[in-house]
């Protein structure tokens, strides 16, 4: 644990920068009584740190490590809407909780849900955030200075507003959808986009995707400003075109952050909610049910089973968690 | 770099146009939803330019309701759910939450990411190892203990529950995205502070602080739009009118087949229009911010 806790700063940080501080300020005050007067008195560097860590680490106790612990406890009790109104403590249920959240089909199939889901939209977003990333880094295109501008507004949409925006474009009788397409002649029959059970999911990373790209856009485009010039200089000169440039120099050197970007974006799209909220609910049927939406609906909707619901949010806790642990042991230092 | 040729210089322009009708798309739809009459509306259902527009949809939202009586005169028009009337007072909420969440978390945000890349003691590079897998954490997994708890202790329906629950799920972040602008000041100016007699602490607020003001403010800003955005807390924590958010708001009209689209679609572009303005006027921010946070230790 400590060796992967020093991996995160550079190299040998940790000891030549005590060194360049004063000698004697720090090491001093702890081994013999401050032999020079002192103006203020100073806290000693851990004393500090503790002192100016203390409300956060108080705050993240709250609402943070404790509701983790708390759910774990959930997960493990039988605890429904009569057992929540007797309150604390609640009867001890072993492993029932997870045992029936795995012959329950819906949860299986909210599960499975969730992973195409995140398949789907991790793979349209690296490829389409990468291609629009390389378009607004062309130099010298007016369109690629306002596209630039532009990129930036979806993430400024709150999702729920998305949502609701997206129920009326994707409406049947009245959206903006058919009217767009008929408008534009690609259609002559309205069709129903969220109301078959075989489309409603994908109908519903469409919204997803839209207003979660510019985040993938912007990890890419800064990763790209970054790239060393030389190299495309080098390669040019030995005769390389556009497309084999990106091939065989962009696209390695890119390798990390593209990591960087499956990593967080499969996490969060794991955890949609606000566009199933407002779009679909889990419909048509059970078409959309998605991990949160599951875990949302079992504990707060009757009959309020507040223990399968715990337990359902921490498998997915787990695989998240997973992820997590890839991200901080391998990527987050080496892409930069 | 070479610029690119005449054949590749439309195709990226015709590009560039497709990506640009692809981000203004679901805003077209948005801002003439909430520019239609309910006539147009359901009349005229093959129309995307509207033959009329009317600024009612937001006088009816503005005016929480009030204002329909003297205008509108179909039957259908009259129907306003009970949450709309709440306009203001959700407005308000969602501001006053959003603010206190991004101080809260500036605060002890920068405080404890100073102490990870200067202080560098062995528990505060945990302490940032913890918070990088503490973003992961979804928030339902904590959204049903704290109902339970909050539910026993009656502090479900407040305020106060929101902006703690928000401040202690974004610190994390923040501190993630404060530490890389902490770090790429040189140290030497903290050294120069000290030999003139400051303490470390001095140093901290009176040089690193106004120094990072760029990326406080990169910060400041990712953390309001998150908690502007932040739906799924309040919902779980608060149900009385009195505490409702703009996002519960919105969500209160899912599902209620009476409404109509040119109202909610005015409500949807009241809602957004704060963040879009921060956004587009702090870009360079956000942009660094999100990039900050992302990677880069």
């Amino acid at each position: 644990m400590a060796g992967g806790a020093r991996s995160l700063v550079a190299p040998g940080a940790v000891g030549p920068d005590r060194n360049r501080r004063h000698p004697g300020a720090e090491e001093g005050c702890v081994t013999r009584p401050a032999p020079a007067p002192i103006k203020v008195r100073e806290l000693s560097r851990r004393q500090l740190a503790l002192a100016m860590n203390a409300p956060s680490v108080l705050l993240m106790l709250v609402v943070l490590v404790f509701p983790l612990f708390y759910a774990l406890y959930l997960s493990f009790s039988r605890v429904r809407i009569g057992e929540l109104r007797r309150g604390f403590p609640f009867p001890f249920y072993g492993f029932e909780n997870y045992v029936r959240l795995f012959q329950d089909e819906l949860f299986l199939h909210s599960l499975q849900n969730t992973f195409v889901f995140a398949l789907i939209v991790v793979v349209v977003e690296v490829v389409l955030g990468l291609a629009i990333a390389l378009l607004i880094n062309q130099q010298g295109l007016w369109l690629s200075r306002v596209t630039r501008v532009l990129i930036l507004l979806p993430y400024a949409i709150p999702p729920i507003a998305n949502g609701l925006i997206w129920i009326y474009i994707y409406n049947f009788k009245l959206g903006f959808l058919n009217r767009s397409l008929f408008q534009l002649g690609f259609i002559e029959q309205y069709i129903d986009w969220t109301g078959i059970p075989e489309t409603a999911l994908y109908s519903l990373t469409v919204p997803y995707i839209w207003r979660t790209l510019p985040f993938a856009i912007l990890l890419f485009h800064a990763a790209l400003q970054g790239l060393p010039k030389d190299v495309y200089e080098a390669a040019r000169v030995d005769g390389a075109g556009a497309w084999r440039c990106f091939w065989h120099i962009t696209l390695p050197l890119m390798r990390p952050i593209i990591a960087v970007v499956v990593i967080l974006r499969t996490s969060f799209a794991f955890l949609v909610f606000d566009e199933v909220l407002a779009l679909t609910q889990g419909g048509p049927g059970d078409a959309t049910w998605v991990a949160s939406w599951f875990s949302y609906k079992k504990s707060f909707a009757p009959p309020f089973n507040i223990g399968l619901g715990a337990a359902s949010a921490y498998v997915l806790a787990l695989v998240i968690g997973l992820l997590a642990v890839f991200y901080v042991k391998v990527l987050y230092r080496r892409a930069q | 770099m070479n610029g690119p040729g005449r054949l590749q210089r439309q195709l990226l322009n015709i590009a560039n146009l497709l990506v640009i009708a692809m981000i203004l798309f679901p805003v077209a739809a948005v801002v003439q939803g909430s520019l239609m009459t309910e006539k147009v509306l359901h009349s005229d259902i093959h129309a995307v330019i509207p033959p009329e527009v009317t600024m009612e949809n937001f006088l009816l939202v503005l005016t929480q309701g009030e204002h329909r009586e003297e205008t509108q005169t179909s039957i259908t028009s009259t129907y306003m759910p009970d949450n709309l009337r709440a306009f203001y007072r959700a407005f308000g909420n969602s501001l006053v939450i959003a603010l206190s969440v991004t101080l809260i978390t500036l605060t002890l945000g920068a405080l404890s990411a100073y102490t990870i890349v200067r202080l560098r003691l062995r528990w505060t590079l945990w302490l940032l190892q913890l918070n990088l897998v503490a973003r992961f954490v979804p928030i339902i997994v904590l959204m049903i203990p704290l109902f339970v708890v909050g539910r026993s202790t009656g502090m479900l329906n407040s305020l106060t529950g929101v902006i703690l629950a928000e401040a202690g799920f974004l610190l994390p972040y923040s501190i993630l995205i404060l530490a890389p602008y902490f770090q790429s000041l040189p140290s030497e100016l903290e050294d120069a502070a000290r030999v003139d007699g400051c303490t470390r602490f001095g140093a901290f607020v009176r040089i690193i602080l106004p120094l990072s003001a760029p990326g406080l403010t990169a910060c400041g800003v990712i953390m309001f739009i998150v908690s502007w955005h932040e739906l799924l807390i309040p919902l779980v924590l608060n149900s009385d009118l009195d505490y409702m958010t703009l996002p519960m708001v919105l969500s209160s009209l899912v599902g209620d087949t009476n409404i109509l689209f040119n109202v909610m679609m005015a409500l949807a572009l009241l809602s957004l229009l704060p963040t879009v303005v921060l956004v587009l006027l702090l870009q360079r921010y956000v942009v660094h911010g999100l990039a900050a946070g992302a990677v880069k230790g």
